[in-house]
């Protein structure tokens, strides 16, 4: 029983690890790549889970929805509306630099949150959408958590190969010289804008699939999943650790930010009762003291972005901060 | 790289299992609520009222040959991605037989499909009011001893008319029970004549709802129902509305009946609030739960103390006529609190063992009410109005 | 129309004030410092619980407990900044943005664990307008609004007349040229950071004198006081207070044309608006 018990707990950390990898992986091509500091990736994440969810239910009264769609038609209109959805919140920001960028997109998360949560026709708004179907849902506890795994480990694996092609392709190497260097790719005659499109929806595109792949997971999407809180922050600190450039940071980065966020919550039960409440709170203390930590120590996370050509001679940051001052 | 990753995942999955494996003799029940989130000033209380039932029954007797229930307390952070985490790691980890909680709807959906569902652990949730918690395919395993927003909605709607308020305005907080609570409330009231002047929903934590309110007291109502948390912008707005005079009388479902309110703005303004919540027919088991819920040093008027506290002793009692059996839990919880038996009220531990042990049927009657599922897990709930009294809440009239 | 002005412009403008001494703090250091303080607001309510501790400690009055909140939650600022801050000076800013983050996370926490989760209010019961030829005003909304332009005035006098407000605004127009010219940056950044904490401490009394105290009141004020920023334009003070006023009576004034559950996304709405159309702001700031 107990070893029963281990090996379900472990399956779901890693079907949860797997499903905020790809939610990292889209957040490194749109940071790690294009320099674009989304901090609202709850948004992507709660639209790919509903557009997923409303396509793949039965009908109901008063709701659009009920298409009862495959599950994987489901999944790719996911990522698809989510990528409608960036293409307009990157033209309106494109010019922004990045704080301003990050309190817009927080701002863009909070409003499609709060129209997720109000309209009714649309969402079924607070009361979210329940009865999603979930593939091999029927087989007994332990198939059918091993099956979900299966197929989200595949997903992240086919995602971990598209974008380190595209990192190692003439594109990704132009979008690394527009990060670097925006004056002389600008001078270059790069078109500065449509590369940061493309990589802003690029990456909102594994948001979108990580949210479906939630709402399947628990057959249900209510609206307090896009809270901000493990939405969006958990996976900024997810890439900072793991190594923001970096493809296989972002996935360690998930490994190692979601054990540790699972982990102190046992830490805290372990406590008398009275303290167990208030220790609760110290989780996020914790969080946040381990971003401060990684910041201080390590903040080109634990796998730091891998310089491909020769290295440049006053090495990484220096350089590159008066770069971006300019 | 490749290695230290793997020790640190090893390492750290390891520390996980030896945190789970101690005290493997007791049995252990799961206490999983909003500790941090959008109603962590509520949980506390809700907590307590569960571990008051744990300790009445460790005190007398145990389960079974005495065993002790252990608790296992749980963080759902009110979403469903801490839900899950934290319910699939008290139930594999910890190894419970038995959940008191979520207690937001959508968490305790997500938690219900992913976990308790499959590995079929019973569930219990003393506040998810959600009408979708109804429709889960859930085999039988989930229940709730907090009444579907429906009923509540509906029996005030029937109350207030019967009061002779025929024209009210509705503010209701945007989220699954403001929204379920008003609903419901809005489709009996206007469906027997009464007439709704404005219906308006608004968020929580703002500063100032001024706006709020004058655009809902332009139909002319002097009624207010307010759908929301006394502790959180209820209160804001029942302060604002007596500050400004907007309204005369207001009226709350069973979340504005808290003690923030009374504590924060005096009983001695609270004249004309009334708030609804969920009773038993004998209100002698609510009572009984008073006394013993303050001798513990819990406050009785706290929101959903008394489902909470339902939920745990039902769990104990369906623990012990199950005999340890887990495939049995569901059968037992209804033949606890089916009607037909001998009545148990709260704190009455050693009389239910007793008859459990010589085949007398029982039926538990809550201090939220009685408690008798129907075929969906559902309770249809009691309910009593209540007004302020000084610095407590008083019985003023059943509901229909 | 007397209506119109108690429930919706009254409460704007007192709202608007309350954003408007956040905003202040975060445009300071928006332009001094150079990056966005996602802290800010649960600084303000840090303030908020310090001043609460004071009155229901010793039971002194909330005004009385105000300056001193103030005087702690600059100390606070500026700790942070020597622990948490400083050793990103010389970073990309992105990084300072992420550990304000961070930071903002560990303040919350540990006023949870203090104080807990309840609402609290510095006062029980309570307490109805005065009624000034039709117009409804609490005494505390007046001086809500009187002290937002005390302090407004203050600071406008320190920053212009004084050397060391000289020095603040050499240091937010060119750090570098400042240090040639003899400024010590870090004594003006110790300076910004007790003026932002002062501020912070301001706006969380303020709110919570006007409604509650809550563990969550400044983070859900973020938003509006970074809004109300931009739209008057980084680095101008006069912009901030007009950002904030136009922002708070937004807000109230909303619930006129929108539902009222998208009261929330008014402050959002229009800080979307300056982005895309003047970035600068309304008073021409900077763009960083």
């Amino acid at each position: 029983m107990e070893i029963w018990g281990l090996l379900n707990y472990a399956i779901f950390m890693a079907t949860f690890i797997g499903i905020y990898a790809l939610l990292s992986l889209g957040l490194n091509i749109q940071w790690g790549l294009g320099g674009l500091f989304n901090a609202g990736i709850a948004g992507f994440f709660g639209v790919g889970a509903y557009t997923s969810a409303i396509l793949t239910t039965q009908p109901v009264d008063g709701r659009l929805g009920g298409f009862d769609l495959p599950i994987v038609i489901g999944w790719i209109s996911a990522m698809i509306v989510a990528m409608l959805i960036a293409w307009p919140i990157e033209k309106i920001c494109s010019r922004l630099r990045s704080d301003y960028l990050a309190i817009a997109t927080i701002g863009i998360a909070e409003v499609i949150r709060l129209v997720i949560k109000s309209e009714d026709w649309l969402t079924n708004s607070a009361r979210g959408i329940t009865q999603v179907p979930r593939p091999f849902g029927d087989l007994p506890y332990f198939e059918s958590q091993l099956a979900y795994l299966v197929i989200v480990v595949a997903l992240v694996i086919v995602a971990y190969v598209l974008i380190e092609r595209q990192l190692k392709s003439p594109w990704g190497r132009m979008m690394r010289a527009i990060r670097d260097n925006e004056p002389a790719a600008r001078a270059m005659g790069k078109h500065i804008e449509s590369r940061r499109q493309e990589a802003f929806i690029f990456g909102a595109a594994f948001m979108g699939l990580g949210g479906a792949l939630f709402a399947h997971l628990n057959r249900s999407i209510t609206p307090e999943a896009i809270d901000p809180m493990v939405a969006t922050f958990l996976i900024w600190i997810m890439l900072i650790l793991g190594g923001s450039g970096n493809n296989r940071g972002a996935i360690l980065g998930a490994v190692v930010v979601w054990i540790i966020w699972s982990f102190t919550e046992i830490l805290t039960d372990q406590l008398p009762h009275e303290y167990a409440i208030k220790a609760k709170y110290i989780r996020i203390f914790l969080i946040g003291l381990m971003l401060q930590l990684v910041l201080r120590f390590r903040p080109e996370g634990l796998l730091p972005e891998p310089q491909s050509g020769t290295p440049m001679p006053s090495e990484a940051t220096g350089q590159k901060t008066k770069e971006r001052e300019a | 790289m490749k290695n230290f990753k793997s020790v640190l995942v090893g390492g750290l999955l390891a520390a996980t299992a030896l945190a789970g494996s101690a005290a493997a003799d007791n049995i252990k029940v799961g206490i999983i609520g909003g500790i941090s989130g959008p109603i962590a000033a509520m949980a506390p209380a809700m907590v307590d009222s569960a571990q008051l039932a744990i300790s009445q029954v460790n005190e007398q007797g145990g389960i079974g040959d005495g065993q002790k229930i252990d608790v296992v307390l749980g963080d759902s952070a009110c979403n469903p991605q801490n839900a899950t985490d934290s319910v699939t790691k008290a139930v594999n980890v910890s190894g419970i037989v038995a959940l008191v909680g979520p207690h937001c709807s959508g968490a305790t959906i997500a938690a219900a499909n992913s976990v308790t569902i499959p590995a079929g652990i019973l569930l219990i949730s003393p506040s998810a009011t959600s009408p979708e918690v109804t429709s889960l395919d859930d085999k039988d395993t989930v229940f709730r001893t907090v009444p579907s927003d429906d009923y509540q909605g509906r029996a005030l709607a029937r109350t207030v008319l019967g009061n002779g308020t025929k024209k009210v305005a509705v503010t209701y907080l945007n989220n699954d029970y403001g929204k379920g609570l008003a609903e419901s409330f809005k489709a009996e009231f206007a469906g027997n004549g009464g007439e709704i002047t404005d219906f308006a929903a608004h968020e929580e934590g703002k500063a100032s709802y001024r706006s709020n309110l004058a655009e809902l007291a332009k139909g002319g109502a002097d009624t207010l129902m307010i759908f929301d948390y006394g502790d959180g912008s209820g209160l804001t707005i029942l302060r604002q509305a007596l500050e400004n005079g907007f309204f005369e009388n207001f009226i709350g479902g069973d979340g504005m009946k808290s003690d923030a309110p009374i504590k924060e703005l005096g009983g001695e303004n609270l004249s004309t609030f009334l708030a609804s919540s969920p009773v038993g027919e004998k209100s002698q088991s609510l009572e009984i739960f008073n006394e013993a819920f303050k001798a513990a040093g819990g406050d009785p008027d706290a929101i959903f103390v008394t489902t909470s506290y339902d939920a745990t002793f039902l769990t104990a009692l369906a623990l012990e006529k199950a005999g340890g059996d887990k495939t049995k839990m569901s059968a037992s919880l209804r033949d606890v609190s089916n009607g037909e038996g001998e009545a148990i009220l709260p704190g009455e531990w050693e009389k239910a063992k007793k008859l459990i042990s010589e085949g007398t049927a029982i039926d538990y009657k809550g201090a939220a009410g009685d408690q008798n599922f129907d075929e969906k897990g559902d309770v249809p709930g009691t309910y009593a109005l209540f007004k302020v009294s000084g610095d407590a809440f008083e019985l003023v009239s059943e509901m229909k | 129309m007397i209506d119109l002005i108690n429930f919706y412009i009254v409460p704007g403008l007192v709202l608007g004030s309350i954003y408007a001494l956040g905003a202040i703090g975060i445009t300071l250091v928006f332009s001094i410092l150079r990056f966005a303080h996602l802290a800010h607001g649960d600084l303000a309510t840090l303030g908020a619980f310090i001043a609460f501790a004071i009155v229901s400690g010793i039971g002194a009055s909330p005004w009385a407990a105000l300056p001193f909140a103030m005087i702690a939650t600059a100390i606070v600022a500026v700790g942070i900044d020597k622990v948490f801050y400083d050793y990103l000076k010389e970073r990309p800013k992105i990084l300072t943005v992420m550990a304000s983050l961070g930071m903002a996370l560990m303040v919350r926490s540990v006023i949870q664990v203090v104080w807990g989760v309840d609402s609290e209010s510095y006062a029980r019961g309570i307490v109805r307008p005065e009624n000034y030829f039709g117009i409804r005003l609490k005494d505390r909304e007046i001086l809500t609004v009187l002290a937002m332009v005390v302090l407004v005035v203050v600071l406008q006098l320190f920053l212009q007349k004084t050397k060391w407000g000289k020095a603040m605004r050499a240091m937010s127009d060119n750090p570098d040229l400042a240090r040639l010219s003899g400024v010590d940056n870090r004594l003006v950044t110790i300076m910004t950071w007790s003026i932002v904490g002062g501020l912070c401490a301001a706006a969380g009394f303020f709110l919570g004198i006007n409604s509650e105290v809550r563990s969550m009141m400044g983070w859900n004020m973020l938003l509006p006081m970074f809004a109300a920023a931009i739209l008057g334009g980084v680095g101008r003070i006069e912009g901030a207070v007009l950002g904030g006023l136009i922002v708070g009576l937004a807000e109230e004034l909303s619930v006129l044309i929108l539902p009222s559950e998208y009261k929330a996304a008014m402050a959002f709405a229009i800080l979307l608006f300056m982005l895309v159309v003047r970035p600068t702001g309304l008073l021409r700031g900077k763009v960083l």
